[in-house]
């Protein structure tokens, strides 16, 4: 069992993470702490694909010695880690940068039009405005 | 040849949009010639797409030449090229639509507006177009980027609605990325093609059934379907009308296709239905969307907040012809999609017209409409009756098949929901016709003296760059209806996947 | 709200614990996602692109297009917040 944990702790540490942006993002009432949340989602996403990567005793996917024109040693693939996921999480790192950036746009549009960041001051303020 | 304007389809509008600030910069007015103009391209390329898989099969392009697992592909077969043509087509029609509508709306934001335009365009067709798994996330989240700024300058309110999108959409997002990842885990693979031929001895793999769950509920989030729709009303309602008619025909059904992707192509169809039960969890769901977007819409008295809700309930429709699965209900989804986009379109079209005449979407003050905008709701009313179901007009023949399809599966309550919904339909839209057409006089004008005064109505067209779309979308619907035989004998029936 | 929150969390929870029981080990270098595509960058990407970095060769070449998306996601999102923040400057329409 202890050892069933162990082998996979990088999936236990994620679902935690995951389950706690999650939470913030569905049950926060201020807008800051639900975008807090969506970050820590996404990094929670990014930190599982990357393990995924990873090799054990395996190192940096950066060839040295192997560069263009050197020689033809043979290249040992268990020795490099696996350098897909971490191509695939430069792209969502940019993408979740890009969702935070709009995201807190959307929310100075909105502290400009009603003062406050708390979701249901903004429905009170909403509803006596009649809108 | 074809070959290249598969690469076109994509790279003319994202090309063109990074032009769009310089045009902008130097002439304000000339972005919408422009924007128009480089949106005829993608429409021709995927008519000239869909002709060549129509005559020669499906085929694939290879993105800077590696082969498919290792490099990315475009993988062009009749499902994507149908629905390629369904999205160029509508927003040429809208960017045609858009001029009075942003020069009134978004003057200071026309130059940002119209290369958000066109990268939520592209957004939408690479998701289309792509047959990697990954390369669709990239897509989407451009697509979800444009969408959340372009609603966010709405009206009242639409900050707000902008935000809870931004929320449940990347919830939604990250759930289908978070699927990538399981697949990816248990197959090392990313292209569509390959993951079929990968994943069928796989199926007994919880990871692959853990995936599964994550792809459809991220694609139910961002398709609007029933307990995951909240964001939609309020989002699509407060956006800007050039911006709502275009993603309220396109979002949702385009999400619904990748749905149709993954759950038929990348996954096998008995995966789909026998291993995992998800087909009767999303039928009934469908069936509560369409029951509640009904009864809401019901409830509306603002126009457009009413087809908002229809847009509710229309998703529902096509999810219904997704979980019967077999052939008549997967092709009844297909067609609903292309009819769909078209007569929601066509709505939106016209309510952002009536907006931009009257200045009001209330039901009640329409009256006598149709002597001050005679072309517009002529089209209205085709539409309307498209969307009960009467036979010339498009809307009847997808929903055939869908009750065909339902009743083929033995499910007789969704049939029945699906034949409901048509009533409900027909209540909604001769309430706005009867209030157009027959309603008398506003009591305003005619109180004084007891005598009635008979004003004579100014007729008061739409501009003609709203009118020309809406009159082609309104031909549409009946023209679409006329040949739906021929497209479905000629496409849709190979866009269906051949095991059925 | 915190207790349909509280069930959407516990619910994907489950959900994702239940699926981590087939989940190869943290280091396998066995897994398929370790063996089947991946190795060939590995072996590969050095020799036909010319650069040691294989994040770099596979980011910038094999999966470029990706790398397009991403940039597009960039400009996106800028011409976004000019969208959404911009105000009318004095005497300015632009």
């Amino acid at each position: 069992m202890l050892d069933y944990v162990i082998s996979k702790y990088n999936f236990w540490i994620y679902i935690i993470l995951m389950m706690i942006g999650l939470y913030a993002m569905i049950g926060k009432k201020n807008l800051v702490k639900k975008l807090i949340g969506m970050n820590i989602f996404q990094s929670a996403i990014i930190l599982f694909y990357v393990s995924t990567g990873v090799k054990a005793g395996a190192t940096v996917p950066i060839l040295s010695g192997h560069g263009h024109g050197h020689g033809h040693e043979v290249i040992e693939v268990a020795k490099y880690i696996n350098p897909l996921p971490h191509v695939l999480m430069l792209t969502a790192i940019v993408v979740s940068i890009a969702t935070t950036g709009v995201a807190i746009a959307t929310l100075i549009l909105i502290y400009r039009k009603y003062n406050t960041l708390e979701e249901d001051e903004i429905l009170m303020i909403r509803k006596e405005t009649g809108v | 040849m074809a070959e290249q304007f598969a690469a076109l389809i994509i790279v003319v509008p994202l090309i063109a949009s990074l032009f769009v600030p310089v045009i902008g910069w130097w002439k304000k007015r000339l972005c919408y010639p422009w924007v128009v103009a480089v949106l005829i391209i993608p429409l021709i390329s995927s008519l000239s797409i869909l002709n060549t898989v129509m005559t020669t099969g499906k085929f694939s392009y290879r993105l800077a030449g590696w082969a498919p697992p290792w490099g990315i592909e475009y993988v062009l077969d009749h499902l994507s090229a149908f629905v390629l043509v369904i999205v160029s087509f509508i927003s040429l029609m809208v960017a045609i639509y858009s001029k009075k509508s942003v020069q009134d709306n978004l003057p200071e934001k026309t130059v940002p507006f119209y290369t958000l335009f066109l990268l939520l365009v592209t957004g939408l067709m690479g998701i289309v177009i792509t047959g990697d798994v990954f390369n669709l996330f990239v897509f989407l989240e451009i697509s979800a980027l444009s969408c959340y700024a372009l609603i966010a300058i709405g009206e009242e309110g639409a900050p707000m609605a902008a935000f809870n999108y931004i929320i449940i959409g990347t919830i939604g997002a990250c759930f289908y990325l978070l699927g990538i990842g399981y697949l990816y885990i248990a197959t090392g693979s990313l292209n569509m093609a390959d993951l079929a031929n990968i994943l069928p001895p796989l199926y007994d793999s919880k990871v692959i059934l853990v995936a599964f769950a994550f792809f459809t509920v991220g694609l139910a989030v961002k398709a609007g379907l029933f307990p995951m729709h909240t964001w939609l009303p309020d989002a699509y309602c407060t956006a800007p009308s050039a911006v709502s008619a275009l993603i309220a025909p396109l979002m949702t059904k385009v999400a619904a296709y990748v749905m149709i992707r993954l759950m038929f192509t990348v996954f096998q169809p008995h995966f789909s239905i026998e291993i995992v039960p998800v087909f009767t969890i999303l039928g009934w769901l469908a069936v509560m969307a369409i029951v509640w977007g009904g009864i809401k819409a019901l409830a509306q008295t603002d126009l457009k907040r009413m087809l908002v809700y229809v847009v509710v309930a229309e998703v529902g429709y096509i999810v219904i012809g997704v979980s019967v699965a077999n052939r008549l209900g997967l092709t009844g989804a297909i067609l609903h999609i292309m009819n769909d986009a078209v007569m929601m379109a066509c709505l939106f079209l016209v309510t952002g017209a009536i907006l931009y005449k009257t200045g009001t979407r209330e039901i009640h003050q329409l009256s006598h409409l149709n002597k001050k905008m005679p072309f517009t709701m002529a089209a209205f009313t085709i539409t309307a009756l498209s969307m009960v179901g009467i036979p010339p007009a498009c809307g009847f023949f997808s929903k055939w098949y869908l009750i065909l399809g339902t009743i083929e599966a033995g499910q007789w309550f969704w049939a029945a929901a699906l034949l409901c919904s048509s009533l409900i339909n027909a209540v909604l839209f001769f309430r706005v016709i009867e209030c157009a057409y027959l309603k008398p006089m506003e009591p305003a004008y005619a109180h004084d003296g007891g005598e009635t005064i008979h004003e004579e109505i100014q007729r008061d067209e739409a501009p003609f760059t709203m009118l020309v779309p809406i009159v082609i979308m309104a031909a549409g619907v009946i023209l679409l209806g006329i040949f739906s035989g021929k497209i479905i004998s000629s496409v849709i029936q190979f866009a269906v996947p051949a095991s059925f | 709200m915190k207790v349909i929150a509280l069930i959407a969390v516990i619910m994907t929870g489950t959900l994702l614990i239940y699926g981590a029981g087939d989940m190869p080990d943290w280091g396998d270098p066995n897994s398929p996602a370790n063996s089947y595509v991946s190795p060939r960058y590995i072996l590969e990407a050095t020799e036909k692109t010319a650069t040691p970095n294989i994040v770099t060769a596979v980011l910038a070449d094999y999966r470029s297009y990706d790398t397009m998306g991403e940039t597009v996601v960039v400009f996106t999102a800028a011409l976004g917040c000019v969208l959404m923040l911009r105000k009318k400057r004095n005497g300015e329409g632009g």
